[in-house]
């Protein structure tokens, strides 16, 4: 390899690092020389290390020394899954290259990105250009999108990690598939942060048996000072809700003493919340605190993460909006408000602090209710035992596989023989069977099985030159709009009356507002006017309260890596460690729940009954995470209704789920074992996925991503109003005549998948079986179950006679509404 | 399919809702309807949306089967007839037509009813913008100008929601009765529910697949 260490290019650059007093680091070196030596490859590396610049400078060294290899145009194509990123690192990457002395132009391309500029890439493209999944899928829908991508040489997936696990990975993996189609020798590099699974990340990513695949990671360890924040008495923190604003106090010392300070909040309701509390508490914090989500104006975004650049902010209280991104030089402090959900980002956002390869990240939690004092002594003994999540990818999504071929079909067309090897290829549908092909082929061409065939569906027709094409433009329009994989709530653009945008907010929250009320967005306290066409007119504001809106979507689960160490953690808090202070803290509150029901420990398994005027409540605490509580609260219920018929609300997070009914339950210490064994524990699974409406809930992504749901689009004065419907009524819809339906299967395969882990709840299951049940009567809520009853996501599941629940309701104190 | 009745009497008018989404007149033998949206399904697929043609055939199947259970000699569509633009649905609306020569259609026009005037006459229906049959006045939608009238309309799509014990709640579609008007469920079974629009004062008729419930 004596060649690549003598190149001009690696002393190009070499030279240029030294000029700016850096050495690179030695996996910088190992990408560069992997990469000029044709390699595909995965870097792992925390963020603040320089990654970006290793698989960036490789394909700068690389065409130093082979210039004639590179043709005009396009060279390297960088995704990423944030649109902020792109920006700072085209900042970056231009820096560089003039620095550098090259003439490469570096440009990004997104949602954001003004008309005029798109249409002078698409005259000429960039040497670089950074985009993202969803824009790569608008390029191909593109007629002649082959030219763009005919001479790239390289693809990175930046933060791989955020991708994988959900349906925007899935589109990158076709993305790649199809830029292979163009540019055979293409050679793919994932950039990711450490995650519990790398060699499967590796192996979606490079599921090519031509490629030649390597792996890169730093032996470097961000160093992570995790400090809990306690209260100066216990009571000053609820037992549930999410707030815990009494903790302010405790917070301005914090900001105080540090030079910039990221305060992360779980969700854009919470954000505005603590803004506004921490302005209250000091108000000589106007102009030096900001607020930062995804729902405020991007010219507002942009403003505070260039102040924040600058250290103009001192404090900016944000969403996982700011979870991602290139680093903020003065950030040297974070806090996390209320649980991070999971280990993985909890190190991430604690890495935004102390961002330089060998300082210190300092993180601070604030807890807002007690149980998550629990939970920040699990945290800590995760991060010490370095046990971080898996991202578990997603296969046969064939609501993607529609998408991505109507894509195709309306860009350049597709020959169904080579397209369907082609997709095979890739991970996500390398199990697709010959029929299942066919299906979605039919889904597009024929709209599905239909009684007779239906001339007028003609969505993707098959041309005289045997390419599937999309001919109609009001389609093409159409579908163009609805390429994806990220399913929100219908939004509506926020102005003032007089002109100014402020943000978005959802139309489910506005829709409970008369005119006159005030809400508060993007930290200002506004008046609602009207509502007109798809946009809310507002003014200012005098009012001294107001609501603060809650976004439907933000609301996480806890992982379930997280949720094992905090069931230890529990059981730990009866007796804990010397060193442990949360615990120790905590203490007189576990010791109530100890006295007024039981502390379940590690070997026992916890059941609360109480009976109060809402009706009769079942507690089970399996702290298994929200997801897994769903199945598990809709098996039990089943289980329970198959001895008498009932009808049950539902209600879960992640400690623990409840059941409650309007009658009594028969549940008792003579039939719990069975309520809970482990026999006939899949059937039973499968019976209560279909009594329950959790696949009608996965449907709600599936229907919009297949394209069978229209969203509106906010600011458009147009609502493809006569396309309207809802993804509950086509889920109906199909239930009742096309049962076969490939959508439909897969709606209850995700809840498979995603959600209920056979394997785990198998094991959790096999540990319930080997645990002492333990039954307890309480008389009011304890404090394991009160935060089920204010807080919690709720479904409901009935198997008895319609016309009787509704009598019954009629003879109760019913309301309507 | 089953249909459940309630008979209520108003303005010295039997009238009887049936669990099937249109009522009974009986001093006219007629049904009242609303919002069947023809052409929905269709229109979706020329969209490039797939949809079950069976949803319009079971429409059509509960339509034939209350007008043989009724013997009725007139269909009153308050509104809401067709959906969009004339498209393949409308021939298997022609044919379902064939089987009741004698069915005489009176459609007050909707927001929805965009056909052409020839095509209205093909399917020899009779359109009005409203239509007064003492003592009622037939209506799509029911506004501010009408409430010296009696008005039947539809338009809305009601439904009602439900709160029992244990924090059960129950939509259903429903007839909505007040004092001066009568709203009507939407007739197709491919249409939301709106539960949104509660009217003062009204007696709300919800009902299942088996039975009627006043509240």
């Amino acid at each position: 390899m004596s060649n690549f260490r003598d190149s001009v290019g690696l002393q190009l650059i070499n030279n240029w690092m030294a000029e700016k007093g850096q050495t690179p680091f030695p996996f910088q070196t190992q990408t560069w020389q992997r990469y000029s030596n044709g390699y595909s490859g995965m870097v792992i590396a925390p963020t603040g290390f320089g990654k970006t610049f290793s698989v960036f400078l490789g394909v700068v060294i690389d065409y130093l020394n082979h210039p004639e290899k590179y043709p005009k145009g396009l060279k390297l194509l960088w995704i990423s899954p944030l649109r902020s990123l792109a920006k700072d690192l085209a900042k970056a990457m231009t820096q560089a290259v003039d620095e550098i002395g090259l003439d490469w132009s570096v440009q990004v391309r997104n949602g954001d990105t003004p008309i005029n500029i798109r249409r002078k890439q698409e005259r000429l493209m960039p040497d670089v250009l950074l985009t993202t999944p969803e824009t790569m899928h608008l390029l191909f829908s593109m007629k002649k999108n082959l030219r763009f991508f005919k001479g790239v040489k390289c693809v990175a997936i930046d933060e791989w990690h955020e991708l994988l696990g959900n349906k925007r990975g899935v589109l990158t993996e076709l993305a790649i598939s199809q830029l292979r189609q163009y540019s055979p020798k293409l050679q793919i590099w994932g950039i990711t942060a450490t995650i519990g699974n790398l060699e499967e990340a590796k192996a979606v990513l490079l599921p090519y048996s031509n490629l030649k695949v390597t792996q890169i990671k730093t032996k470097d360890k961000k160093n992570i000072d995790i400090i809990s924040v306690l209260p100066n008495e216990i009571e000053v923190l609820p037992w549930a809700g999410h707030l815990g604003g009494k903790m302010v106090d405790k917070i301005l010392p914090i900001i105080e003493s540090n030079t910039t300070t990221l305060i992360f909040t779980n969700t854009r309701g919470q954000a505005e919340l603590w803004y506004q509390l921490l302005l209250n508490a000091n108000p000589e914090l106007a102009g030096l605190l900001a607020i930062h989500h995804g729902s405020i104006s991007k010219e507002l975004r942009n403003w505070i993460e260039d102040s924040i650049s600058s250290g103009y902010l001192k404090a900016v209280v944000c969403t996982s909006s700011l979870d991602l991104g290139v680093d903020f030089k003065p950030v040297d402090c974070v806090i996390q408000i209320g649980s991070a959900k999971g280990i993985a980002r909890f190190m991430q956002r604690a890495g935004r602090s102390g961002h330089s390869p060998y300082e210190r990240s300092k993180i601070y939690f604030i807890p807002t209710h007690l149980l998550e004092l629990v939970e920040v002594a699990a945290l800590k003994e995760a991060v010490k035992q370095n046990q971080i999540e898996t991202r578990d990818p997603m296969v046969l999504t064939f609501d993607v596989l529609v998408q991505f071929m109507v894509t195709c079909a309306v860009g350049i067309g597709f020959d169904s023989e080579k397209f369907f090897q082609q997709i095979q290829e890739t991970h996500a549908f390398s199990y697709i069977t010959e029929d299942e092909w066919q299906w979605c082929l039919h889904f597009i061409t024929k709209g599905g099985k239909t009684l007779h065939s239906y001339e007028e569906f003609h969505k993707v027709i098959l041309d005289e030159d045997g390419l599937y094409k999309v001919k109609s433009r009001r389609i093409s329009m159409l579908h163009r709009m609805n390429i994806g994989a990220i399913v929100s709530e219908v939004n509506l653009m926020v102005k003032f009356l007089s002109g100014g945008y402020i943000g978005m907010i959802e139309e489910f929250f506005i829709s409970k507002l008369k005119p006159g009320d005030s809400f508060i967005l993007a930290g200002r306290v506004l008046e609602l006017v009207k509502l007109k066409d798809m946009t809310v007119l507002v003014r200012k504001s005098k009012a001294k309260k107001a609501v603060s809106p809650s976004w439907m979507g933000g609301r996480l689960p806890l992982t379930s890596h997280l949720s094992h160490f905090l069931r230890l953690k529990l059981s730990d808090a009866l007796e804990p460690g010397r060193l442990e202070k949360e615990l120790r803290f905590l203490n007189p509150l576990i010791s109530r729940q100890a006295e007024y029901s039981h502390i379940p420990k590690a070997d026992e398994f916890l059941i609360e009954l109480i009976e109060t005027k809402d009706g009769y409540h079942v507690f089970m605490y399996p702290f298994e995470g929200r997801l897994v509580h769903e199945v598990f609260s809709a098996l039990i219920a089943y289980r329970i209704s198959k001895l008498k018929p009932l009808t049950f609300t539902i209600a879960m997070n992640d400690y623990g789920f409840e059941l409650l009914s309007d009658q009594s339950i028969p549940i008792s210490e003579a039939n719990i074992t069975e309520l809970l064994s482990k026999e006939n524990l899949m059937n039973d699974v499968v019976a209560s996925i279909n009594a329950s409406e959790m696949a009608s809930r996965k449907f709600r992504d599936i229907a919009v991503i297949a394209g069978l749901v229209v969203q509106s689009q906010p600011g458009t004065r147009k609502s493809n109003k006569s396309l309207q419907s809802s993804s509950g009524l086509i889920f109906r819809v199909l239930e009742d005549y096309e049962q076969d339906n490939l959508l439909l299967r897969q709606a209850y395969t995700e809840v498979f998948n995603q959600q209920l882990e056979e394997v785990r709840l198998q094991a959790a299951f096999e540990r319930i079986s080997k645990s002492k049940i333990i039954i307890k009567h309480a008389k009011s809520f304890t404090p394991l179950s009160f935060p089920l009853k204010v807080d919690s996501l709720r479904g409901t599941m009935s198997n008895e006679n319609l016309d009787k629940r509704i009598q019954r309701i009629k003879a109760q104190t019913f309301k309507i509404d | 399919m089953n249909i459940a009745e309630e008979f209520i009497k108003i303005r010295n008018e039997e009238l009887v809702l049936t669990n099937q989404r249109a009522i009974y007149w009986k001093r006219e033998n007629a049904l009242i309807l609303s919002d069947l949206h023809i052409g929905k399904t269709g229109h979706f697929k020329k969209h490039g949306i797939p949809m079950p043609d069976a949803i319009l055939q079971k429409d059509l199947e509960r339509l034939e089967a209350l007008t043989l259970h009724f013997k009725a000699k007139y269909l009153f569509v308050v509104g809401d007839l067709f959906h969009a633009e004339a498209n393949e649905d409308m021939t298997t609306f022609k044919n379902w037509l064939l089987k009741f020569e004698f069915l005489k259609i009176i459609l007050i026009k909707g927001n929805h009813d965009r056909l052409s005037k020839t095509m209205m006459v093909d399917f020899n229906i009779q359109v009005e913008i409203e239509l007064e049959i003492d003592p009622f006045l037939l209506v799509h939608e029911h506004l501010e100008i009408h409430k010296e009238n009696f008005t039947i309309s539809g338009h809305t799509h009601p439904g009602v929601l439900l709160k029992g014990k244990g924090r059960q709640r129950l939509k259903l579609p429903c007839y909505q009765v007040a004092s001066n008007q009568i709203i009507l469920p939407a007739f197709s079974l491919f249409t939301g529910l709106n539960t949104r629009a509660q009217l003062k004062d009204t007696v709300t008729y919800a009902f299942t697949e088996t039975s009627i419930f006043k509240f």
